[in-house]
């Protein structure tokens, strides 16, 4: 067990009186593809905020890449995020005012580097993700999949060690959807990157290695 | 922290940040203006004395002269003494010190003002050396005589005649422009010092009014430290008595009657309150960017920036907007004042220091020195305008510090 990238023993969150997560384990394993699906409300967006450290748990011990991400101060687990973790969103999240290269590069802003460095991976990545003619565009601009597409590229350029991804085509067409899926597994499959995606679509699950079913704030399967 | 982003924040929000910008705007460019019109007052209460090259001019008041016959004192200028002078000149503060004679010269068929100046001196009236028109200044030893210009042409007086005055014949040597000096120290005819005060010494008229010798005078100037002159005109007054009247920037300053001119306090407190409510207004405008950017700011977080890192952005956009605010203020500023300075203030000068007898016609009148509003911007406040506005900007930023570490990474899931 001592080569898994994420460990969660016996977490739970309550907000209030309200317990949303409950004594939840997991294990991820270097390289693996796991799907969190249920239903809306079941505690699985929750769940992926605990695990990648964006929420702390009430309580529980919770293990990634290493790190005690329970205990770590906000600014620690700050910098522990920029160097390891990378984020997919349902809504993209991207910063309307910053191009599609500077939103892919967002993570890189508070790292010195030179611009010209910035610049290049974020335009490799794009370009790997077919939206080189789309580098100066504001977000405003773009489809709901480009944007998806520059969400995806931003969680790449820090050579993240794993991705979360919440629900990563909620808001798109089947179609897109559908390609976003198979860049999610290319990655996957052809460089070897560990996957924890939320999604309440259980076909969309069927592309993970591994699926965990909660409800009702635990994992039932 | 990053320059693009900083831009594009300002530039593409622009609707939101406006009324910041233009609050902050109007609240810099009033201090701007408050200060300038406070700054202006002063250095226009300054004019007439600076236009004899004086910071305070000190005349003692006395009787009236029983008869108006001969020479005379007029009643606001009896003797200073040569001793008090002296004492005078000792005082902390004091740089240079010049004296006139100023005598209402009553003859059988005309009135003269009479001045006699020290040609040495170029304080006081002997600055009308930089104003000949025609012929020349006093030269040498003998008699000689100037006229102010204004007089010769009514007088038909030219250079080369002469004028009696009191039966003795002074040949005119030069024509002076009285009206480009000020309208206190002129007079209609002038002489060297030594002349007037032999004419004075002879008066029965003066004497009986207040004692006058060789060496003393009725009109002192003096040069001083700007920094000493309030406390040298309380020292003037211990040492000349209540009947003295001593002239400072300040007293004309008070004669003016204006907000400004009764305490530059009022500029000061005025701008303060202005500011604080512009302060106000970019904290508002702040607060609410980031309690709207809060899912941005989760964004951020979750992505990996610290929240010095976002401060800095923060503080960086908060700079930016308060510096255009600013510069957008003193360009607006400086619009106004430029407008203002078209505008002629009327200086009211004491009837005290007016030369003319008020039994002449016009003598009972106010008199004015006008002089256009010197309202300008200068780099000092320039500078102070557009540091305030970096300082609002620096504020704002740390005290919305409580609000951005408050924003949780995971507030970006909240919105999904």
């Amino acid at each position: 067990m001592n080569d898994s990238i994420l460990v969660a023993t016996d977490i739970s969150k309550t907000f209030g009186v309200l317990e949303v997560v409950k004594g939840v384990s997991v294990d991820l394993q270097p390289g693996e593809f796991v799907s969190l699906v249920g239903k809306s409300g079941s505690g699985k967006t929750t769940l992926l905020a605990l695990l990648s450290g964006l929420e702390r748990p009430t309580s529980g011990q919770a293990t990634l890449c290493g790190k005690d991400i329970v205990a770590a101060p906000e600014d620690e687990l700050a910098l522990f995020r920029r160097a390891n973790i990378g984020f997919i969103f349902q809504s993209f999240q991207l910063i309307p005012t910053l191009t599609a290269w500077e939103n892919v590069a967002v993570p890189l802003f508070p790292v010195k580097m030179a611009e010209e460095e910035r610049r290049e991976r974020a335009t490799t990545l794009l370009r790997q993700m077919q939206m080189e003619h789309r580098l100066d565009h504001l977000p405003g601009t773009l489809s709901g999949g480009e944007k998806q597409r520059v969400a995806i590229a931003r969680a790449l350029v820090n050579h993240p060690q794993i991705i979360f991804a919440d629900e990563p085509t909620g808001n798109l067409d089947s179609q897109t959807g559908q390609a976003i899926m198979e860049i999610l597994d290319g990655l996957h499959k052809q460089q070897g990157m560990t996957i924890l995606m939320v999604t309440h679509d259980l076909e969309l699950s069927k592309t993970a290695d591994r699926m965990l079913c909660m409800q009702d704030g635990a994992i039932v399967a | 922290m990053r320059f693009s982003y900083v831009w594009r924040e300002l530039y593409l929000r622009r609707r939101r940040h406006l009324t910041a910008i233009l609050g902050l705007a109007v609240g810099i460019s009033l201090l701007v203006i408050l200060q300038a019109l406070a700054v202006a007052y002063q250095e226009a209460s300054r004019t007439p004395l600076q236009e004899i090259g004086a910071d305070i001019t000190i005349q003692r008041s006395g009787d009236v002269p029983q008869e108006l016959q001969g020479a005379v004192f007029p009643c606001s200028a009896v003797t200073i003494r040569k001793q008090e002078m002296e004492q005078i000149s000792r005082l902390p503060g004091v740089r240079a010190m010049g004296q006139a004679l100023l005598l209402w010269v009553f003859d059988k068929d005309r009135f003269t003002m009479v001045m006699g100046l020290d040609p040495a001196n170029g304080l006081g009236p002997g600055k009308l050396r930089n104003f000949v028109v025609k012929g020349r200044f006093f030269e040498g030893e003998g008699l000689q005589a100037l006229v102010d210009g204004t007089y010769a042409k009514e007088k038909q007086i030219e250079v080369g005649d002469t004028v009696t005055i009191l039966d003795k014949r002074y040949p005119v040597v030069g024509l002076v422009d009285g009206s480009r000096a000020s309208k206190i120290a002129v007079a209609n005819v002038y002489l060297p010092l030594l002349e007037a005060q032999e004419m004075a010494a002879a008066s029965p008229q003066v004497q009986g009014v207040s004692p006058f010798a060789i060496g003393d005078v009725n009109l002192v100037f003096l040069v001083a430290d700007q920094e000493a002159i309030p406390s040298l005109a309380i020292a003037l007054k211990t040492a000349l008595g209540d009947k003295a009247a001593v002239a400072t920037p300040a007293s004309f300053l008070r004669q003016l009657g204006n907000l400004f001119a009764l305490s530059d306090k009022f500029a000061s407190a005025t701008s303060c309150i202005v500011m604080t409510v512009a302060f106000l207004l970019v904290f508002k405008t702040m607060a609410g960017g980031i309690q709207e950017r809060a899912r941005e700011i989760g964004v951020l977080k979750c992505l990996g920036w610290t929240n010095k890192n976002i401060m800095s952005q923060l503080l960086a956009e908060s700079l930016a907007l308060c510096l255009l605010a600013g510069i957008v203020g003193v360009c607006f500023a400086g619009l106004v004042c430029l407008g203002l300075s078209f505008q002629e203030l009327h200086i009211p000068i004491p009837w005290e220091m007016s030369p003319t007898p008020h039994f002449l016609p016009g003598g009972g009148e106010p008199v004015f020195k006008t002089v256009f509003l010197p309202v300008h911007l200068s780099w000092p406040l320039v500078g102070l305008a557009l540091v305030l506005s970096l300082i609002v900007g620096g504020l704002t930023s740390a005290l919305c510090i409580g609000r951005i570490t408050r924003i949780k990474p995971s507030e970006v899931l909240r919105h999904e």
